[in-house]
């Protein structure tokens, strides 16, 4: 029963603090930005840059060429601008590539030194040879360079880089699953770090307020345990985060996520975090003094994200961070059949792993109550 | 009610110690004043008392529990008023009172009466934020009795407050106390202690240096003089008798009956003076 009045107290104590308004308020501004600035699929069309140094005849056979694959079946003239300056362009485009014929060497040039985007300069030799010169900037890998050298000096016919490309197996990372769009995907980063690690954050700012007020000290010379008091805060968290990720989740996503494993999730998932945060705040006085290392575990926990959208780049060691687990874990409670027994596993992961922290935490409260 | 033997603490955990082997026993409806300047070791005994601080080296037993493995229900035995008002801001005084309440296993005091007692009646409603500094600290006061505690600590109980309302805390202190409430004052507040404490120990640089009544340390360390001054024949006179030379003691008695008396005042030693007498420490 005192843990329950410790949690209705800590209830009216938020709905009269800035906090909880301020999480709600990023929710609400969190699904304004979905709606109205994350398209649903980004254009991940490639651009190239090229001009024709060709005698004309060349340049009309290299133009009807690209018709074939335009989507308009005709080129547009447009302007483009590098360099602070206006250049006339030919745009093709396809599927996969818009395709911008620059009319002079100067206008490459532009791109290529201001834009930071590879161009292709195409012209005949001494030997009336067709000459390839690109203009990379530095960041294309050495897979991409092999292959340019490959596919223009003829080292490989097209016949066997057809015949290989065909003979690679594609093996879809989502099975069951449909993939999401690139609205949806942006939902786990959000829910992770709206829904999650700002229990870590807000946690800490509500002991540190409390702390400074001494209310901690009155509590613990009460008949009630201070674990009470501990854990009726993380209510108040976990109540708050399902309601942020509410608001996130349903206007975008309707009934498609398995709702029950996602307030699972978040009640596993908020409660380690906010454990974590009660462990960091036993050790400092104020919200000062342990910034330091609040911002340490901020840095962490953002790293995941950088793999959360570049699938190339997942090392093991990524994979042990606790956001990394929780990112892949929203993401599968909110794809189509999306993996449950991963979902399950890291909700058991974290109750443990939060129980571990949270007995440590109230150990280390115990010990502190008067700093 | 209180028994601490052989206390020690350190909060560098090596020995430089805040507390260094105090000894002391607080009987059952005792008023037991604790006094000290400021960084006697005053509040590090107060917190390892009720269990704010852990117990590092020692004996310490209180209300009958042994500080070492300190239980929860052993609070619903105490009650503690701090010296810094640590209420809900944001809630007010009667909801700090009302929620305080729930958090211990025996029959609570109904918050409207303390309320009530501490003066604050008409503003139970307001939130304690919007409580001066002095509204705060009887709020703190009244919190500490919530639970009819049998053991009362209490911290510097009268700072901050003006003199008509410590005279009202003073005289709860007493009134409680006359219920059987055994008081544990802390203060550096000599006047408070002369007045309520029925024993006090003098704490200075962490060590207990005298534990006595005021009344026994006034007889042992005060001159047994009076001081007069009265209108003889329209000058102005100023003269000490002995209170027990008996032959003195009949002068006075014929100065009194006999002359326009303006002051008179024994010339008994106040703690403070003992304290320094003792100590060669001052109060602050």
């Amino acid at each position: 029963m005192k843990l329950w009045y410790s949690f209705i107290k800590e209830m009216k104590l938020s709905s009269k603090s800035w906090y909880f308004y301020i999480e709600l308020g990023m929710a609400v501004v969190l699904l304004l930005i979905l709606i109205f600035v994350v398209p649903e699929n980004f254009d991940t069309k490639g651009e190239q840059y090229i001009y024709l140094d060709l005698p004309q005849v060349v340049v009309d056979r290299f133009k009807k060429d690209l018709l074939e694959e335009d989507l308009y079946g005709a080129p547009r003239f447009v302007e483009v601008e590098a360099n602070n300056t206006i250049y006339p362009a030919e745009l093709y485009e396809t599927e996969e590539t818009e395709i911008y014929l620059l009319n002079s060497m100067e206008a490459l040039n532009a791109f290529s030194d201001s834009e930071r985007v590879p161009t292709v300069h195409i012209r005949v030799n001494e030997s009336n040879q067709i000459v390839q010169t690109y203009y990379l900037q530095g960041y294309e890998t050495q897979k991409l360079k092999n292959l340019l050298l490959v596919f223009q000096n003829r080292k490989a016919g097209l016949d066997v880089i057809e015949e290989y490309s065909e003979n690679i197996v594609v093996k879809s990372l989502y099975q069951d699953t449909e993939p999401l769009n690139d609205r949806e995907n942006v939902i786990p980063v959000f829910l992770t770090f709206n829904g999650s690690l700002m229990s870590l954050f807000i946690i800490a700012a509500y002991i540190f307020l409390d702390k400074d007020e001494g209310i901690i000290k009155a509590y613990a010379v009460t008949a009630s345990s201070v674990w009470h008091y501990l854990l009726s805060k993380i209510g108040v968290i976990i109540i708050t985060s399902i309601v942020t990720t509410m608001i996130v989740t349903v206007p975008i996503m309707g009934l498609q996520p398995n709702y029950p494993a996602m307030l699972l999730f978040l009640v596993t998932s908020g409660f380690f975090a906010a454990s974590l945060g009660l462990f960091l705040t036993s050790y400092y006085k104020d919200i000062a003094q342990a910034f330091g290392a609040l911002y340490i575990v901020i840095v962490i926990m953002i790293m995941p994200n950088i793999s959360y959208f570049t699938p190339s780049w997942d090392p093991d060691w990524v994979k042990i961070i606790p956001s990394y687990v929780m990112l892949q874990s929203f993401k599968e409670i909110i794809s189509v059949n999306g993996n449950m027994s991963y979902v399950m596993l890291a909700s058991l992961g974290f109750a443990v792993l939060g129980m571990d922290i949270f007995i440590l935490a109230n150990y280390r409260f115990k010990k502190t109550l008067t700093l | 009610m209180i028994t601490v033997k052989n206390l020690f603490h350190s909060y560098s955990n090596d020995e430089r110690y805040a507390v260094n082997d105090i000894s002391f026993q607080v009987e059952k409806g005792e008023i037991f004043g604790f006094l000290g300047p400021s960084g006697a070791g005053k509040s590090t005994t107060q917190n390892i008392l009720v269990g704010l601080l852990q117990l590092q080296k020692g004996e310490v037993q209180v209300a009958g529990y042994d500080v070492k493995q300190i239980k929860n229900k052993m609070f619903n035995k105490i009650g503690m008023s701090f010296e810094q008002s640590n209420v809900y801001n944001k809630m007010s005084g009667l909801e700090n009172l009302e929620f305080y309440g729930k958090l211990f296993d025996v029959e609570t005091r109904e918050p409207m009466d303390l309320i009530r007692m501490v003066g604050l009646d008409g503003k139970e409603k307001i939130k304690a934020g919007e409580y001066s500094k002095g509204m705060k600290h009887r709020l703190t006061f009244a919190r500490s009795m919530i639970n009819n505690p049998e053991m009362w600590f209490l911290d510097e109980p009268t700072t901050g407050l003006d003199p008509a309302i410590a005279s009202n805390i003073k005289d709860i202190i007493k009134e409680e106390n006359e219920k059987g409430v055994t008081v544990f004052l802390t203060t550096h507040n000599m006047y408070i202690a002369d007045e309520l404490c029925d024993r006090v120990a003098f704490i200075v640089d962490g060590k207990i240096r005298l534990i006595d009544s005021p009344k026994q340390l006034k007889l042992k360390y005060g001159e047994k003089l009076v001081e007069v001054e009265y209108y003889r024949d329209g000058e102005l006179r100023k003269e000490s008798y002995s209170t027990v030379v008996e032959e003195e003691k009949n002068k006075l008695i014929e100065v009194i009956r006999g002359n326009d008396i303006q002051t008179m005042h024994t010339k008994e030693a106040t703690l403070e003076e003992i304290f320094i007498k003792v100590t060669g420490r001052g109060l602050v």
